[in-house]
């Protein structure tokens, strides 16, 4: 997944009626956990401790994602920039449903839409996922 | 009592706090700057650093804070009564919890986002971040230790909920390959995977499965059976890669976390149950007292310490604006205070709905083992209003349980793992360092041997201490949120602003932990209980300790205030 293949020029500026385009950066949080309660982590203490092995391939993809969000930043600032974990659904899934309607997706198309953007790692621009990728690094 | 009418009470006390009391918090005591430039805007890195929209920022935060604790802690507490078991949920959310969750956001964005662990040694002394360390651990042996046997207890009563249980770990394994593999999207495959295993119920009841077999070949009680079983299991999953069953798991308990509030609160609403259960319960004799054990029986979901990890872990380092820390904080802690609620409801108006609520609670015993018993049957009352079958929505319930405590339980045994590391490096022991097996092997048979610990409730007949190792849970958790509430404080001096709402609810944990603690001494040396005795003199030393570095700490910056801490 190259950064620069996202910063399209065609992405710059807004939409025909004025908005502003909406990019949405999917990417796994690491050592991030649902229903572990409050009992799941430790912050950073939990990097510090060696925590940071276990989620290496989280990482690796979070700084991946990293490298498109200061490029889309830099490069087109108007942007509405989020970054969201999958499974932050109850935020992600209606987000993704608004964008595809706003920008003229039908129903089934807005559904396919949420579909497709839960993955460990994905890019929506106005509700499209144009990038997804496998979270695990493949080392040579 | 109608039960509806509790969830109004409930959210109208939860409304008028956010609207007030929060207000209060984040303009005279907090004084949340809209100009201030949080970490996540003077650090941004699109990584750890990422200034992220409230709402975006509110559900990662509460889904890492909501689990099985919130539900565990309140089905034991409606033993003294659902008056008392929700004046603490409501009372200790809004001024405990709000305060608290609400306030490790704001210290730690004013501390370049760094976690309450390291804060610790920063605000109120080098030696409290050992402190943390000894309190971190004896708080993961006993979530491990207790959701050992919670779901030893689910399986044991529930012989129909181990299919579904055990059909979660495939569909996760299928989930992680085609994900973290493939690189395809999630959503489908989990909602199918959810489907697959609400599917897997009724084969489930069709087929339960019994360890009694088993048991009586290796000459041991069910239940103790079980505990090995998924201690096993979690040194094995523990040891797996995170990607393989951990984290696509997490998808589904997402899922699960939503679908059960729904259902539970949708079957209030459609039943419109009334509560037989007493508002104050007339306890069997030698029951612990209500005060001050009902304040560290429900720890989370009325104010929990891991919520300031989480709170200055990760989501002080995407907090976009100060002034948004209210809503994410506040907000959450509200969240869990729901989630307490739907509990109470379900062992009050469910159970009692379903069963005779008097001979579920009849003793203390009786109260603690079957806690997660009679949530379940609760629950299971409220999906029957909704036309589900009362034996169907029970074993529905008792899944969402088993997958969040197999979910803690995984990440409990890795987190004890890396905490017994520091320590042997800490104490010099070389032969611990870097031996993970071993490590595991630890982090897993510390809890087991208190998991199996015998005797225990002999007034319930239960021949475990669930009830006892359940509120020695409830006083690491209240010691960590204690630590929380004196960075807070001292924070707060420093600053010359009035410390007290931080005050007051770290004087009131930091009285009823110390005071249970001592209960629990004289109690476990009555009855022999040596184990017991020992860990619960070890916490009580944590908690002596922890009054003596706020005390200092506090004396400190009211003689000569200081910065406390830098600010980014």
């Amino acid at each position: 997944m190259s950064s620069a293949s996202v910063v399209d020029p065609a992405v710059r500026g807004r939409l025909a009626d004025g908005r502003v385009h909406q990019v949405i950066l999917v990417r796994e949080q690491d050592a991030q956990h649902s229903g572990s309660g409050c009992c799941g982590r430790l912050g950073e203490r939990h990097t510090a401790l060696g925590g940071a092995a276990d989620f290496s391939h989280s990482r690796a993809r979070m700084e991946q994602v990293g490298e498109i969000y200061r490029a889309l930043a830099a490069a087109v600032p108007d942007l509405e920039l989020t970054v969201v974990d999958p499974r932050n659904l109850v935020w992600l899934y209606p987000a993704v449903w608004r964008a595809a309607r706003a920008n003229g997706a039908g129903v089934f198309a807005a559904l396919r839409a949420v579909a497709r953007a839960g993955a460990p790692v994905a890019v929506v621009v106005d509700g499209n996922t144009l990038i997804r990728a496998a979270c695990l690094i493949r080392r040579p | 009592m109608p039960a509806f009418l509790l969830i109004v009470i409930t959210l109208v006390a939860f409304y008028f706090a956010y609207r007030f009391y929060s207000r209060y918090l984040a303009e005279k005591v907090y004084r949340l700057d809209p100009n201030f430039v949080t970490p996540a805007h003077a650090m941004r890195d699109g990584v750890d650093f990422v200034p992220t929209h409230k709402h975006v920022l509110l559900g990662h935060h509460f889904t890492s804070v909501a689990g099985a604790a919130p539900i565990v802690g309140p089905a034991i507490a409606v033993y003294w009564g659902w008056l008392p078991a929700l004046t603490w949920v409501i009372l200790g959310t809004i001024f405990a919890a709000g305060v608290h969750d609400f306030g490790s956001i704001v210290v730690s964005a004013r501390n370049r986002g760094q976690n309450i662990g390291t804060l610790s040694g920063k605000v109120v002394s080098a030696r409290a971040s050992t402190l943390f360390l000894l309190i971190i651990f004896f708080l993961l042996t006993l979530v491990n230790a207790v959701f050992g046997v919670v779901m030893a207890i689910l399986f044991e009563k529930n012989p129909g909920a181990v299919v579904p249980a055990l059909i979660v770990i495939p569909i996760a394994v299928f989930i992680g390959q085609w994900a973290y593999r493939m690189g395809r999207s999630i959503v489908i495959p989990s909602i199918l995977g959810l489907l697959l295993l609400y599917a897997a119920i009724p084969v489930g009841q069709a087929y339960p499965i019994y360890v009694d077999g088993l048991a009586e070949a290796v000459g041991l009680s069910v239940r103790t059976t079980w505990i090995i079983l998924i201690f096993a299991y979690t040194w094995i999953a523990s040891r797996l890669p995170v990607w393989v069953l951990l984290q696509p798991r997490d998808y589904i308990n997402g899922q699960q976390l939503i679908v059960a509030l729904v259902v539970i609160f949708l079957g209030v609403l459609i039943g419109w149950d009334t509560i037989s259960a007493p508002a104050v319960n007339e306890v069997a004799p030698n029951s612990p007292h209500w005060f001050p054990y009902l304040f560290i029986t429900v720890a989370c979901g009325a104010i929990s310490g891991f919520h300031s990890l989480v709170a200055s872990g990760t989501t002080s380092k995407q907090l976009g604006n100060e002034t948004e820390a209210r809503f994410v904080g506040y907000g959450g802690a509200l969240g869990e205070g729901a989630l307490a609620l739907a509990a109470i409801l379900a062992c009050t108006a469910g159970l009692g709905a379903a069963g005779d609520w008097n001979a579920a609670y009849a003793d203390f015993g009786a109260a603690s083992g079957g806690a997660l018993g009679h949530f379940v049957t609760g629950t299971g009352h409220f999906l029957s209003n909704l036309g589900i079958p009362a034996t169907l929505g029970a074993t529905f319930a008792a899944v969402v349980v088993i997958t969040f405590a197999g979910t803690t339980m995984d990440t409990g045994v890795r987190l004890q793992r890396y905490i017994l590391e520091e320590i042997a490096e800490l104490a010099g022991v070389k032969a611990l360092v870097g031996r993970v097996n071993l490590l595991t092997t630890l982090a897993v048979l510390i809890p087991l041997g208190l998991a199996l610990l015998p005797g225990g409730d002999s007034s319930g007949g239960k021949g475990f201490a669930f009830g006892r190792l359940w509120t020695l849970f409830g006083t690491t958790n209240q010691l960590t949120a204690g630590l929380a509430l004196s960075i807070i404080g001292v924070w707060l001096l420093a600053r010359n602003r009035n410390p007290l709402a931080a005050l007051i609810p770290l004087v009131f944990l930091l009285f009823m932990t110390t005071w249970a603690l001592l209960l629990n001494l004289g109690d476990f040396f009555a009855k022999g209980d040596w184990l017991l005795l020992v860990m619960d003199a070890a916490i009580f030393v944590l908690a002596a300790w922890l009054v003596v570095e706020a005390f200092t700490a506090f004396n400190r910056e009211r003689r000569n205030p200081s910065a406390g801490a830098e600010e980014s």
